[in-house]
């Protein structure tokens, strides 16, 4: 059994390198977010894949969506999508099927089945990072007792100030409802009836005099840091990077941080699909993504390398507390339901926009 | 090995046979617990998923809410699931009665501790179909009648007496069952004894006990499953506050009596209805599916329910009356109309619905009621929840164990107290034990009566009493008897039939008083007198009334005289059974 399984994954290692050793195309065109996160990247494997393979790496804007894949238009070999695009590309037909024995093993051995956090392998590709919606705090509004839970969010008389929250439905509905004492696994289900979103709406008119709304992500942290809001929702990486690297007295409470993983799919356009997914095994490998951890706070998809981050490699400092992966941080954390959000966008945006037209009339 | 010389053999002998009962135990309960704990899960998972697929859960029913056939699903769904279960009844349980939790304690409780497997598998089936398309039933009862089942079949072919590891085995399947499914091991013990075997005796809490842990340990460690239902709030309780506490439990028997009637109402009123069985249980999901467009609560176990009765404002009153009503009706429905499933889950929502409808009328009186909802929810919840199931220790087990929190503990003990109190004077002492009634089983008179009842008076028929003959002289037969040493005599016909009884007072009486020369009529006939076929229960009970010291045993049909029971036989009969169930119920 162990023999043949690893007869059949040495074959998909021919498979795969035989191609690019064949007929090597030049360069991949990944498609990735830019800024600070494309600059961590390409440190932690963009290079070192040219370096071991002789291919070169062209890195495409992408901000979201699936209809630049829908398109079509720009040749992408690779795309880094949040799971919830990933996975209506993946039923639309928009990303070719990955092939067994991609993956890598962890260096002890481990199969990528058990080391990947849940949900992170689907059909087309597999999750790499896990990115969070997490609320952070200015420490120098609360001097006496600090918040630390969702539920504070909600209680501007025990912890007075503005709030500055993203303009869209996601994450503050879970805390919402959270905040009712709703346990984690429960939360879209309760969401899914009328009573679970009136609920979750009463919450929000509780402090809706308080909220600031933003949608640029530095906006939240810009309020935060000039103190016109003392609470504010965010990425953690962005919040970290205020925090640590830029030294603001910022805070982040990880009771109830909203995680979201982010997912390689190869596009079904590509035409080097095997040096394709030959990255994507390169850049899905435990060290490739310990790696990858010392410059920026997402936290890998693979247990193995959640293990190994270490500092950050600017400032030396632990990255280890600063992971939306740490064990500590994962007690309380909520997976975002990628499928019902995907299923529900039109109808929650609908709700959720009469809402806030509710409040300006 | 031997360390005290001579008795060094015996010790060993002794040690080795505890090694071989304690392994034997840890067997029993390992291989019952982990084939129990793994069919509860699948059972619960594979209704999940069933109830995801099927446009059930209101995840699924959000996540279609674009689609257009929705509504037209909510009802075919029901019906077409109540259509399978009218055919699996029909054509696999046998005599198209599925079997519950009623026919565990019975097999338990009259000892001979067998639950048919292919019964046992056909009702896990109906019922997985009736909870997977959304029957307002319960889970829970398919599932102790599951682990009772794998725990019979262990029983069964083990060496030694089979009978009672039969039992045990009962006790261990539900135990692990109980535990899987809300990962509360120490209710699941407690269930086993207190509903089904009840009594507790060191042999069978041991296996029980491992069978438990391993339900737990499967549950938690092993497939990491939450509980189905948790409370994370910490709560705490004032004085003052137990009292409604009380008005709950009373109120909350009350409910749990109107549900059992309207369960029992709802299957005589099916019984009347002049379609096929078949059909029925269709026709109930697809009134159930029409109400549940409308109020798509009553769908299901209501674990949604459950979880917004405890939150403060989720429901207003009115809400809560409406919902309370609605459920309980959909619940008789089903059940009266042959969807397959338990009541405990529907008497959880259906009590948490009333503590909560209860705490939010004192609200506007009590204004400090108003953060105490949860507390009353999971008050009514066991209140009416221990009433129907009759097990007030379990459920106050239960609440600990999944709330950890000792003031609510304290609460709901209350309630669960007051409650079994009222319902088991007005009603009985569970639903089951009702149902069990109405097939002539009444554990109220105890364990011993059940045995009794199963134990044929055959081996206890003597031949030895002294005939009499029709035409036979008074003097002659007085002398037979006095020579005999015998109180009294059988008058048989030439063809064998029994005519009658003639004590030795009355033979003596009549020759002195009224001078009779021939016993003809002097003889009684004994209207105590026993079939071949019945049961020492009922020899007793005979035995009570019956002219002289025998009672006669006729043949199975006619009037022939097979022999006779000595009133000291059956004593010796009676006082027997007690011991060997003092035995078991005592034995380590």
């Amino acid at each position: 059994m162990n023999r043949r399984c690893r007869a059949g994954r040495l074959l998909v290692m021919v498979l795969l390198c035989a191609p690019a050793a064949v007929a090597a195309p030049d360069s991949l065109t990944v498609a990735t977010w830019g800024g600070a996160y494309e600059a961590s990247q390409r440190k932690a494997y963009f290079a070192p894949f040219t370096a071991a393979t002789g291919i070169d790496i062209e890195t495409a804007g992408y901000r979201g969506g699936v209809e630049p894949l829908a398109r079509n238009a720009d040749r992408w070999d690779v795309v880094d999508m949040t799971m919830a695009d990933h996975r209506r590309a993946c039923a639309g037909g928009l990303l070719q099927p990955m092939p067994d024995g991609v993956l890598a093993d962890a260096p002890d051995g481990t199969p990528p089945r058990q080391d990947f956090l849940p949900g992170s392998l689907t059909r087309c590709g597999v999750a790499h990072i896990v990115f969070s919606t997490v609320i952070a705090f200015d420490k120098r509004a609360f001097p006496g007792a600090r918040p630390y839970r969702v539920g504070h969010l909600f209680e501007p008389d025990l912890y007075p100030g503005k709030r500055a929250l993203q303009q869209r439905p996601d994450a503050i509905l879970e805390w919402a409802l959270r905040s009712y004492g709703v346990p984690v696994a429960d939360l879209y289900g309760l969401l899914s009836t009328e009573r679970g979103l009136r609920l979750a709406f009463r919450r929000l008119e509780q402090i809706r005099e308080q909220i600031v709304w933003w949608r640029d992500p530095a906006e939240a942290v810009r309020l935060l840091v000039e103190q016109e809001v003392t609470m504010a929702s965010g990425y953690n990486g962005r919040f970290f990077d205020a925090a640590v690297v830029r030294g603001q007295p910022l805070e982040i409470i990880w009771d109830g941080q909203v995680y979201e993983l982010e997912a390689w799919g190869v596009p079904s356009g590509s035409d080097a699909a095997a040096a394709a997914w030959q990255f994507v095994r390169f850049a899905t490998r435990t060290e490739s993504l310990a790696r990858q951890a010392t410059w920026i706070a997402y936290g890998p998809a693979r247990r193995s390398a959640a293990r190994q981050v270490a500092e950050h490699a600017a400032t030396g400092v632990a990255m280890q507390p600063h992971m939306p992966t740490t064990e500590a941080h994962l007690e309380t954390a909520i997976r975002k339901d990628a499928d019902w959000y995907a299923r529900t966008r039109g109808r929650l945006d609908e709700r959720f926009n009469a809402w806030l037209a509710a409040g300006t009339r | 090995m031997s360390t005290v010389g001579d008795s060094g053999a015996v010790t060993a002998g002794r040690l080795w046979s505890v090694v071989r009962g304690a392994a034997a135990v840890i067997a029993l309960g390992l291989g019952v617990g982990t084939l129990a704990a793994l069919a509860a899960d699948a059972f619960v998972y594979g209704i999940l998923w069933l109830n995801d697929w099927l446009w059930i859960s209101p995840r699924s029913r959000m996540m279609a809410g674009d689609w257009a056939w929705l509504a037209a699903a909510t009802v075919a769904v029901p019906a077409a699931g109540g259509l399978l279960v009218g055919l699996l009844t029909r054509y696999l349980v046998p005599d198209r009665e599925p079997q519950g939790p009623a026919d565990v304690i019975e097999a338990a409780q009259r000892g001979h501790g067998r639950v048919p497997p292919k019964g046992g598998l056909a009702t896990a089936a109906a019922a997985l179909v009736s909870l997977g398309s959304g029957a307002s039933v319960g889970q829970y009862g398919p599932l102790v009648h599951l682990g009772a089942t794998i725990g019979s079949l262990f029983g069964r072919f083990s060496r030694g007496a089979p009978e009672t590891l039969s039992c045990i085995g009962i006790g261990c399947g539900v135990a692990a069952a109980i535990a899987t499914a809300f990962n509360a091991p120490i209710a699941g013990i407690l269930f086993a004894h207190e509903v089904v075997l009840r009594h507790y005796s060191l042999r069978a809490f041991a296996p029980i006990t491992v069978a438990s842990t391993m339900g737990y340990v499967i549950a938690t460690v092993v497939l990491e499953r939450e509980p189905l239902f948790r409370v994370e709030d910490a709560i705490t309780v004032a004085a003052w506050e137990y009292l409604p506490f009380i008005g709950i439990g009373v109120g909350g028997a009350l409910v749990a009596i109107a549900f059992m009637r309207s369960v029992i109402a709802a299957e005589s009123a099916a019984a009347r209805v002049p379609v096929p069985e078949v059909v029925k249980p269709a026709m109930a999901g697809a009134v159930l599916g029409m109400v549940a467009l409308w109020l798509p609560d009553v769908l299901g176990i209501g674990k949604e329910v459950l979880r917004f009765s405890i939150i403060p404002g989720a429901f207003g009153s009115a809400e809560l009356a409406l919902l309370l009503v609605a459920k309980l009706a959909m619940t008789a429905l089903c059940l009266g109309f042959g969807f397959v499933g338990g009541v405990f889950s529907p008497a959880l929502v259906i009590g948490a619905l009333f503590g909560a409808l209860v705490a939010s009328l004192l609200g506007p009186v009590l204004p400090e009621v108003g953060n105490l909802v949860a507390v009353f929810a999971i008050c009514g919840m066991a209140a009416v929840t221990s009433s129907v199931i009759g097990a007030p220790i379990s459920t106050i087990l239960i609440v600990f164990e999944l709330t950890r929190n000792y003031d609510l503990t304290t609460a709901v003990m209350i309630s669960v107290v007051f409650a079994n109190l009222v319902s088991y004077r007005l009603y009985g002492r569970s639903m089951f034990d009702k149902v069990l009634q109405a097939r002539d089983v009444d554990l109220s008179l105890g364990r011993d009566q059940l045995v009794l009842d199963r134990m044929p008076i055959a081996p206890y028929v003597s031949e030895d009493y002294v005939v009499a003959r029709r035409g036979e002289r008074c003097e002659e037969l007085r002398d037979r008897l006095l020579e005999a040493d015998a109180g009294e005599a059988q008058l048989v016909a030439p063809n064998g039939d029994y005519l009658g009884t003639i004590t030795l007072g009355r033979l003596l009486r009549k020759m002195e008083r009224d001078g009779q020369r021939t016993v003809d009529r002097i003889a009684v006939y004994d209207r105590a007198a026993l079939r071949e076929n019945a049961s020492i229960r009922k020899a007793l009970t005979r035995a009570e009334r019956n002219i002289g010291a025998l009672v006669p045993v006729l043949a199975r049909e006619g009037r022939r005289l097979v022999g006779v029971v000595d009133q000291s036989t059956l004593v010796r009969a009676y006082r027997e059974t007690l011991h060997s169930i003092r035995s078991e119920e005592h034995a380590a």
